[in-house]
């Protein structure tokens, strides 16, 4: 599991039907300070989190291949909380 | 799923035959820096990898592509392919905080 912010959304028409209908964020990894920490990654967002919110993402694809109810699934990141409070 | 642009194709005529019918694209992975601006800033040298398509990218198109073994997911026999073609993407908003 991993610390990230929301940076961004992407869209795309032409893709893998497991992806379809679902909203794919652009997600920055953050370390322990809160310091950006490596390149941006996608990830399918079932919460609908805000631009620049705090999110815990997943980067087990066997709980995306449940999630999308796919077991042929290319996906793999998938937003699995919001972050409310961090101490 | 990472970003990248494509920036050529790959053909094979002598392959695994798994790979029957099979497209492959020669695609950049995105820095941080080419995330807005997609695919306008100019790419580095280097850093390139093939990808799987059956989507039907060509170059110029920005893809989201996953790598590893998530890769193999789609395929219902055993393929050897490290990277694989998701998504066409139509629109990038990036917006990191200043």
């Amino acid at each position: 599991m991993v610390n990230a912010r929301v940076d961004g959304v992407v869209v795309s028409t032409v893709c893998h039907p497991s992806m379809r209908g679902c909203r794919m964020i652009i997600c920055q990894p953050l370390d322990e300070n809160g310091a950006d920490d490596g390149a941006p990654i996608l990830a399918l967002d079932p919460l609908a989190a805000g631009q620049h919110q705090r999110v815990i993402l997943s980067t087990d694809g066997s709980t995306t291949r449940e999630r999308v109810g796919d077991p042929h699934s290319p996906l793999r990141n998938i937003i699995i909380g919001i972050v409310d409070e961090l101490d | 799923m990472r970003l990248g642009t494509v920036i050529g194709r790959v053909v094979l005529s002598k392959k695994d035959p798994a790979f029957k019918g099979a497209r492959f694209l020669i695609v950049h992975p995105l820095s941080r820096e080419q995330f807005r601006d997609a695919p306008a800033v100019p790419l580095a040298k280097g850093d390139s990898l093939v990808v799987y398509d059956d989507l039907g990218a060509t170059p110029g198109h920005t893809i989201g592509f996953v790598q590893g073994g998530e890769a193999t997911a789609p395929f219902l026999n055993p393929t050897p392919v490290d990277a694989y073609n998701v998504a066409i993407i139509d629109s990038v908003t990036y917006a990191p905080p200043k």
